[in-house]
């Protein structure tokens, strides 16, 4: 085993401008292989523009990343896709006329000859549903049937299609109740089991001190510390948070 | 989805092959549709109906009116002889609630991870909302429950239902749980050691039920064994009894957080072994430690090893104190098998003179790691006195 791996993704000083809005001012945020890492932080603290910059969808102004030590770009979803960084963004981005297959394969269904091998894409559905020990009865259920905390399930096992290595999940426990919320939380920790990088995007702090190994805070679109997450309390998080201590950067930025 | 391959049969062997099959499958989801079933089964839709009809008559399951995306449609459960009980536990990374009946047939159940050090309010409040939501799923209410069994990992005094010793979980010693719960739920609610709850439920249902005086040992984040002689949870005067996570193997050792030094727990629990596996990328919990040797790791193996060493030294004392048939080994590390239960079995063998009338066993609990969980749903079921049904009394009367 190596002394000091590589992390699975690496970010430098991360910046991003919207006009005046400064959303990202040089963030740097390390990922490694089997490690759930939270992001957390206020609303506009730059969480989410974090997420669509690592999932393709927003371009950095500005800074570097790196996967598995390898300089890249990551230009479209698609790029990210290939890249094997899957995406669960809030609005889950389901087809609620289709099932439960279909689902996990839009937009990259199975072909065998020029025709949808559906009876190989209902296996894969199913053996990625059972890696999740998910509680969804049928690959075949329409989603229109599920509820909020099946569809979160579903949206969650599409990161598997295509074995990626990272996932980031925005909110994913967002207006859950608690057994669905027990659900998603499980999800999380087989995804680690599996040996996946996570980036957790949530507010809340029990769930977030409940699954994940690290926690980034972000404030005003600056680092304000990473901790973690299995000896720091929950004041410290959410002192860091609110901004009531003034802690130094964690890491001298690669490029400035 | 695969339909369950019934080979050579039948007409007969391959109806009840697919009896089974829908039993299983309503078990699996709690509760769910005649056409979710269907799917879930990969069987014909006339031919579940007729199994569930079969199977109500039979009073195996139930049904219930419910609706699915606007139509009507029947939600299968299992059948609830009597009422339900609820049994929780609360550990210190996790909590398991389960539903189940007075044949102690678990109908749904849960997991939810925790956090390090969590707050007492908002796992209490977790445990009530995660009971209601899984009743829910069966198609039952708080009104079908007749009570609730609740497992911590510090000892309680089961009189006032509170932790008898303070430190053990910060944070929680000034709670009366069973109140708190009772009240909020409005049911009776019992509260219990876990490692008693697994003892119970390994001497009744599990590895020691051939066994009257049985140890259930719980290696987890902290260590705990359960006494059950004569088939009785011993638990002591107010629930100390078998807390050997606190007895002192190295005296100038390690602050516990008991307020005490060199603790069993300070040697064995979550962060010691994290701190003796060291700094290994991709191991920072004890679910990690126990991954890796499962996987075959030889650090966090031996490392586990040691473990189950100093836990068999810790307890030959108890071991000879009580005189158990049968240590049955439980808790998270006792997933690792024999890689934890070899050394501490051979540990107790040092250390504990033979019996030649009875040697003792050392096991693995067969309830894994859902024994506490199932022990707190048997202490609601035992806790409760069982309305039985006219005849029932009747012939009670006759054999009298």
């Amino acid at each position: 085993m190596n002394a000091a791996p590589v992390p699975l993704l690496s970010m430098r000083g991360i910046s991003k401008n919207f006009g005046a809005v400064e959303a990202l001012a040089g963030v740097d945020l390390d990922v490694f292989a089997h490690e759930v890492v939270a992001l957390v932080g206020d609303n506009g603290a730059g969480k989410s523009t974090l997420a669509k910059i690592v999932a393709g969808a927003l371009t950095p102004d500005a800074g570097l990343i790196e996967l598995e030590g390898e300089p890249t770009t990551i230009p479209t979803p698609a790029a990210a896709r290939s890249l094997g960084v899957a995406t669960v963004f809030q609005d889950l981005a389901l087809a609620d006329n289709l099932d439960v297959t279909s689902n996990l394969f839009l937009g990259r269904e199975v072909r065998k000859g020029g025709l949808r091998d559906d009876g190989y894409m209902e296996a894969t559905a199913r053996r990625v549903l059972d890696a999740l020990n998910s509680r969804i009865p049928s690959a075949r259920t329409p989603l229109s049937t599920l509820s909020a905390g099946q569809r979160q399930s579903v949206a969650i096992a599409r990161t598997l299609i295509g074995d990626p290595r990272l996932v980031v999940l925005d909110e994913p426990t967002a207006a859950l109740s608690v057994a669905q919320t027990a659900e998603v939380l499980t999800h999380i920790e087989r995804l680690r089991e599996l040996g996946l990088g996570v980036i957790l995007i949530s507010h809340n702090m029990t769930d977030v001190r409940a699954v994940s190994d690290r926690i980034v805070v972000l404030r005003h679109g600056r680092n304000n510390g990473t901790f973690d997450a299995a000896t720091t309390s929950h004041e410290e998080v959410l002192a860091a948070i609110t901004g009531a201590t003034v802690r130094r950067r964690p890491q001298v930025h690669a490029l400035r | 989805m695969s339909r369950r391959a019934s080979a050579a049969g039948s007409q007969s062997s391959l109806r009840e092959a697919n009896r089974q099959l829908v039993a299983e499958t309503v078990k699996r989801y709690g509760g769910l549709t005649q056409v979710e079933l269907a799917e879930a089964t990969g069987l014909s839709q006339a031919t579940v109906s007729t199994i569930v009809r079969e199977l109500l008559a039979a009073g195996v399951v139930d049904t219930v009116a419910t609706t699915r995306s606007g139509r009507r449609a029947q939600m299968v459960t299992l059948a609830r002889r009597v009422g339900l009980a609820a049994g929780i536990q609360i550990g210190h990374r996790n909590l398991r609630v389960a539903l189940g009946d007075f044949s102690h047939e678990i109908l749904a159940e849960q997991t939810l991870p925790l956090p390090v050090e969590h707050r007492v309010d908002t796992t209490l409040d977790r445990v009530a909302l995660l009971v209601v939501d899984l009743l829910e799923r069966v198609g039952a209410s708080l009104d079908d429950v007749v009570g609730m069994g609740v497992g911590v990992p510090a000892p309680v005094d089961s009189g006032t239902g509170m932790i008898s010793v303070e430190g053990v979980m910060p944070g929680w010693d000034d709670v009366h749980l069973g109140q708190v719960l009772s009240k909020r739920l409005g049911i009776p609610v019992y509260v219990d050691n876990d490692a008693n709850l697994g003892a119970f439920a390994e001497a009744t249902e599990g590895a020691a039920r051939e066994h009257a005086d049985s140890l259930f040992l719980r290696a987890s984040y902290g260590v705990g064994a359960g006494i059950v002689l004569g088939g009785q949870v011993l638990r002591g005067f107010a629930g100390t009894a078998g807390e050997i996570g606190h007895l002192t193997v190295r005296p100038d050792g390690d602050p516990c957080r008991c307020g005490r030094r060199g603790c069993l727990d300070t040697v064995v629990g979550a962060s010691a072994l994290i701190e003796a596996v060291g700094q290994v990328p991709g191991v920072a919990s004890l679910r990690d430690i126990v991954q890796r040797a499962n996987q075959g790791d030889e650090r966090c193996g031996d490392v586990l090893a040691e473990a189950g060493a100093a836990i068999g030294s810790a307890l030959a004392g108890l071991v000879l104190a009580v005189n158990p048939q049968v240590v049955v080994v439980g808790g998270e590390l006792a997933e690792t098998g024999e890689t934890l239960v070899a050394p501490l079995r051979a540990a107790l063998e040092r250390h504990v003179p033979t019996n030649r009338i009875a040697p003792l066993e050392v096991v693995r609990a067969s309830l894994g790691t859902r024994a506490e969980m199932v022990g707190a749903l048997a202490l609601a079921v035992q806790s409760t006195d069982v309305p039985l049904s006219v005849d029932e009394v009747v012939d009670v009367a006759g054999l009298g």
